[in-house]
């Protein structure tokens, strides 16, 4: 529909760019104004996420995950420090020439606008975003927003009602309305997965689902990792986040509480509930059998198979 | 977020302090008084009235100039009609049918000065009275229209669902444009139908999810026991006092001299 650069779409399909996009946050700063007095919500935040990893970003309610999910997104602008996608900041896009922009395939501005469109974002509650009258066309809103041609768009958007596991040929007429609130749940992030993006944000996407959808939501997330995308994925179920995760980014108060690969001695656990979290199930079962936390395995089967 | 719904300033003045429903009748009072007289002498007695109510609500200048802004267009026109359509008779300048006379001038002054002082004194209103309190207020002042059987209370508890709601939409909306600017949505280009068509995506959600609260409420409070029509007792009874009893007969004072002056 708009006047895309194709240059886009090459970039996330062509042979030989990594599938998942590399993230970096230097001293990035953001308040919230407010009538009487801004509001700050991230002071200094900064971390790195190689492409591919998995960051699980875990913090109290109101510690900026949300906030820090919309920037990297580009919805909002960082007040101080820059979001570097593939190694690229909006500077140094506008600034440099082809060398910086490297596999952005493209230069300037419109390069890191361009790598901003292969960063995906499932909002807290995405069915709130559903509007077409089927499934099928809510789904290709965002791909065709990017300019594919018309046999892409819908390529891609079976593509990704299937990966949901939402069968087309079953639910690709149906009204969105009409769909369950797991089943909307599932709809939404397919919204997002057609555009496919290498870098996924995921604002607290378990939240009021059943546990069947749960598990169907994390065997998708599981299935997007493995395919080498990026996974940012804010939440407060740190048994999730365990087993999704492979590093993780605590905030607390708009400040790093810690980052990096996951810390659960003594030190992590105090950290976790100083976020009113507690430590994975797994890792404290590990701890009361006597085992090194540190070591506990990340899903129930490996855990049978250590146990055997 | 900016809204110009939310015009109220936070505040604990003398002018916050008083009961909605005193603030509400002298504003009302003042405003008709206005309009009954046209003299200089007289709108300078009400213009001081309300630069005393400005300075003692303790709002910023800047809160009164949001709520100037959009009429100063109304008081140029005002004036500019008034200036040029004057009496002919004594005009010192006539050009077609356009007269500008001192008796013309003079009067075009004088509507657009009484309009800025409405517009103050209505602004010390809503901006030092929370809408809820308002609501109440007039509710109150509404009860005798009971006894012909018009539903002020639920008309009262109508609004002031409605305020309430006001900004909690506000935000859904927010969210839904950001969800939607994710997927590559774009608000602000394009010409004005393009415009309203990329608005669709944001307003098939949000009048969906209007009536799915609406209904959630509407069960929550049947559920609380509800009834409409039967006589509700309130948390907060609303409570005049002496300096109620002081505005008012302030007011009535301004408006004798205003009025005789």
């Amino acid at each position: 529909m708009s006047g895309e650069a194709p240059a886009t779409r090459g970039a996330a399909d062509a042979a030989g760019t990594a599938r998942g996009m590399a993230l970096e946050c230097r001293a990035v700063g953001f308040s919230y104004e407010e009538a009487q007095a801004p509001i700050p919500a991230l002071r200094d935040v900064s971390f790195a996420l190689a492409g591919g990893r998995s960051l699980a970003l875990l913090g109290a309610s109101g510690s900026g995950k949300s906030t820090l999910l919309q920037i990297v997104r580009g919805l909002d602008a960082p007040e101080a420090g820059a979001v570097l996608l593939d190694g690229v900041g909006a500077a140094q896009a506008a600034g440099a020439g082809a060398g910086a922009a490297g596999g952005a395939g493209g230069t300037g501005e419109a390069g890191y606008a361009a790598l901003q469109k292969q960063v995906g974002l499932v909002f807290q509650t995405p069915e709130l975003q559903l509007f077409a009258s089927s499934a099928r066309e809510d789904v290709a809103f965002g791909p065709s927003r990017l300019g594919w041609p018309d046999d892409e768009v819908a390529a891609a958007v079976e593509e990704a009602l299937e990966l949901v596991g939402l069968p087309p040929e079953r639910f690709g007429d149906r009204h969105p309305y009409a769909l369950s609130g797991g089943e909307q749940r599932r709809l939404a992030l397919a919204g997002v997965l057609a555009m496919r993006p290498r870098l996924l944000l995921l604002d607290e996407p378990f939240v009021s689902l059943d546990p069947a959808t749960r598990r169907e939501l994390a065997r998708i997330l599981s299935r997007l990792r493995a395919d080498g995308v990026t996974l940012v994925l804010a939440t407060h179920d740190v048994d999730l986040a365990w087993s999704l995760c492979d590093e993780l980014l605590m905030l607390d108060a708009g400040r790093v509480a810690a980052a990096g690969p996951w810390d659960l001695g003594a030190a992590g656990r105090e950290l976790l509930a100083a976020s009113r979290l507690r430590e994975p199930f797994l890792v404290e079962l590990w701890r009361r059998l006597g085992r090194d936390p540190r070591e506990a395995p990340r899903t129930y089967a490996e855990a049978a198979e250590a146990l055997a | 977020m900016r809204t110009t719904v939310a015009q109220y300033y936070p505040g604990d003045s003398p002018i916050h302090r008083l009961d909605p429903r005193a603030k509400f009748v002298a504003v009302t009072a003042l405003a008709v008084a206005l309009f009954l007289r046209d003299s200089f002498a007289g709108l300078a007695v009400f213009a001081v009235a309300g630069v005393v109510a400005y300075v003692l609500s303790g709002v910023p200048a800047a809160w009164f100039w949001r709520a100037f802004r959009p009429l100063l267009w109304l008081v140029g026109l005002t004036f500019l009609a008034q200036m040029l359509f004057g009496p002919s008779d004594q005009a010192f300048a006539s050009w077609w049918v356009f007269h500008i006379s001192r008796e013309g001038l003079a009067f075009a002054a004088f509507l657009s000065l009484r309009l800025l002082v409405l517009v103050l004194i209505g602004s010390v209103l809503t901006l030092t009275t929370q809408p809820l309190a308002l609501t109440d207020g007039l509710a109150w002042l509404g009860r005798p229209l009971r006894k012909l059987r018009v539903p002020t209370d639920e008309l009262a508890l109508m609004v002031t669902i409605a305020l309430r709601f006001i900004p909690t939409l506000l935000v859904e909306v927010d969210q839904i444009m950001r969800a939607q600017r994710a997927r590559g949505a774009d608000f602000g280009s394009g010409g004005p139908v393009r415009r309203a068509r990329a608005l669709v995506p944001v307003l098939t959600p949000l009048f969906v999810l209007s009536f799915r609260r609406a209904d959630e409420l509407a069960l929550a409070m049947e559920a609380r026991c509800y009834q409409p029509g039967i006589v509700r007792t309130r948390l907060h009874p609303l409570k005049a006092g002496t300096a109620d009893a002081v505005l008012l007969a302030l007011t009535a004072a301004v408006i004798v001299l205003g009025l005789l002056i």
